[in-house]
């Protein structure tokens, strides 16, 4: 009896776990089939009806694609080395040390991450139109690294707060300056939140999307991938299989990324964000 | 938080705890030391600060200056204020495409949005709690492949997946016979959002599921071992038991949650007809770019944004609160 009802347990858990990975990779899934099928926008079919490596060369060659991920890497890149600086700096300053004022500065923290983007590009625009900085990678990056900033903060603090205190104290004891012990003891111990924050903000410049197309304009030759895809759709059709191709070249580095860090990822967002 | 150094009698009032630490390696001349000490933190923040300042919080003042005035392609070239008061604010309380169509896009969408992804999400999470070790790395490196997807490709695909004519959607209903003609769903705002809430969710449960399993695996087994001896069936367990001790992680997820699909941008911009041509679609921040920059009338736009922003204040303060009580504990 109980043997017989754990049995259709087993098969019920099954089922679930095979409509789960169903729902959850078959975007993915169709995403790859459709760009390895010459035949991508005429039939539909559910594996490549005619095999083909070809709207890979076409969207790295004639489409322009390695010019957008060259400057995606680039853009990504120098966001991720500013503001890891800067939220590494900020972030011991708030989980290590105890002023005045202290509690505010990390409600502002906490408050920026939830101001919307449509309510920052209107004078963002108008910002680095000022500085004539529109239509550059440089004027990307500036905004890039205001946006992935507090997120780093809030998330590095929680990794800076885990480092014992015993261990900087022995380092005083040993006659390390306050840089020296940051130097050779706080850094080492917090490189692994650093790179966990380090890749998240280079996922942020990475799929950034709407500031990229209205700082970027008709800049086509500064296109970032993330609207470097726009240029595969016709006025009356559409490539598709170009476009899948192109959409799986953006999202094969980030996944790689993102099954790196993923234990790093969720143990800092539930120590820096919740528990801290 | 919880592992600062006990202060010493020397570093009294506000002197930072560093100090306390720092008194250990010398013996005099501790109150210019234990200046520096107090000007440290303030080193270390100072980049950050400076950064979040001019690009976060002197746009959120302008975004409202901005409001109050008529700005559009002239006031960005000349740079010169046209102040038009509170016109813009009482233009969209009054537009009837407000409360017909963009409220209700927004916050009835972000409503459903929410409840699909929690639900879901926790349901995902109690599948996965009560999997072997290989199955649960199998399911959740899936579940990581869903996250991973940036919003402006994920939103292509589901994009291709229902297009009209080529779309696997239609191709395979018509081959079952369950439809005649290729029907375009993008046109209708019920089928528009309804792929609309097909990608947020399929994106955003991931983020539910990992941190509600790392809830649920912290729950001490002997108390829902003693509740099924007390013949407590698994829903009365879920309920009674795991629920009260998640509340905080649900609360949290739950308002990261809202202020996330208050926001969807991206996947309604995207989309066929998304980008302001079909007016029936618009949602509160689509609908602010769309006058910005699609017409120019840059003040009535960040008037909107104004409005989404407020929304999104109310939320974060609950937000806020929720961390702060967590944290006091």
């Amino acid at each position: 009896m109980s043997a017989r009802r754990s049995t259709a347990r087993q098969v019920t858990k099954g089922v679930l776990v095979a409509l789960l990975l169903v729902f959850t990779l078959f975007p993915v899934y169709w995403m790859l089939n459709s760009s390895l099928d010459a035949q991508a926008g005429h039939t539909s079919s559910f594996w490549p009806a005619e095999p083909t490596l070809e709207h890979y060369s076409f969207v790295l060659t004639e489409g322009g694609f390695g010019g957008f991920l060259r400057n995606s890497l680039v853009v990504a890149l120098a966001t991720v080395l500013v503001s890891a600086v800067l939220a590494l700096l900020a972030s011991v300053a708030v989980a290590r040390f105890r002023f005045r004022m202290r509690t505010q500065i990390l409600m502002l923290v906490l408050i920026v991450q939830m101001v919307p983007l449509e309510a920052l590009v209107i004078p963002l625009f108008v910002q680095v139109r000022d500085l004539q900085l529109l239509g550059t990678l440089l004027g990307l990056v500036v905004v890039y690294v205001a946006l992935a900033l507090p997120f780093g903060i809030w998330m590095l603090r929680g990794f800076v707060a885990a480092v014992p205190v015993e261990l900087e104290e022995a380092a005083y004891l040993d006659g390390a300056t306050w840089g020296r012990m940051f130097r050779s003891v706080l850094l080492p111990l917090v490189a692994p939140g650093l790179v966990a924050t380090s890749i998240f903000s280079f996922i942020t410049a990475w799929n950034e999307f709407i500031f990229a197309m209205t700082m970027l304009g008709g800049a086509t030759e500064s296109y970032t991938v993330a609207i470097g895809l726009r240029s595969f759709f016709g006025v009356h059709s559409n490539d598709w299989g170009a476009i899948m191709a192109a959409s799986t070249i953006i999202t094969v580095p980030v996944m790689i990324f993102f099954i790196l860090v993923q234990r790093r990822l969720a143990s800092g967002l539930t120590s820096g964000a919740v528990k801290a | 938080m919880t592992a600062q150094a006990p202060p010493t009698p020397r570093s009294s009032g506000p002197a930072p705890a560093g100090a306390g630490r720092a008194a250990v390696g010398w013996s005099g001349g501790w109150s210019s030391r234990a200046r520096a000490a107090a000007a440290r933190p303030w080193l270390l923040l100072a980049p950050a600060l400076l950064v979040l300042a001019v690009l976060l919080l002197w746009p959120l003042v302008r975004v409202f200056l901005f409001s109050l005035q008529d700005y559009g392609l002239r006031e960005i070239t000349t740079g010169e204020a046209n102040w038009i008061g509170l016109r813009n604010y009482g233009e969209i309380l009054t537009a009837p495409e407000l409360w017909t169509v963009v409220l209700p896009n927004t916050v009835g969408f972000a409503v459903l949005s929410v409840a699909g992804t929690v639900v879901f999400g926790t349901a995902v999470a109690v599948l996965l709690a009560s999997l072997g070790p290989f199955w649960r790395t199998v399911t959740s490196s899936a579940i990581m492949a869903a996250w991973a997807m940036p919003a402006v490709t994920g939103t292509y695909v589901w994009v291709w997946i229902f297009d009209a004519d080529r779309g696997v959607f239609n191709d395979t209903l018509m081959n079952l016979g369950l439809l005649d003609d290729p029907t375009n769903w993008f046109t209708n705002r019920w089928t528009f959002y309804a792929i609309v809430l097909l990608n947020v969710i399929h994106h955003g449960f991931p983020f539910v599921a990992v941190t509600v399993l790392a809830g649920l695996l912290g729950v001490p087994k002997e108390m829902l071992e003693a509740a099924e001896m007390d013949g407590a069936g698994a829903f009365r367990r879920f309920f009674s038991i795991v629920v009260p001790q998640l509340r905080q992680v649900f609360a949290v997820v739950i308002i990261l949650s809202t202020i996330w699909d208050f926001k969807v941008f991206a996947q309604v911009y995207l989309m066929p007809g998304g980008a302001g041509s079909n007016r029936s679609v618009l949602n509160l921040g689509v609908w602010s770019y769309v006058e910005s920059f699609g017409q120019n009338r840059y003040g009535f736009g960040s008037a909107i944004a104004v409005l989404l922003t407020l929304l999104l204040l109310a939320i974060t303060a609950v937000y806020v609160r929720t961390v702060l009580a967590e944290e006091e504990r």
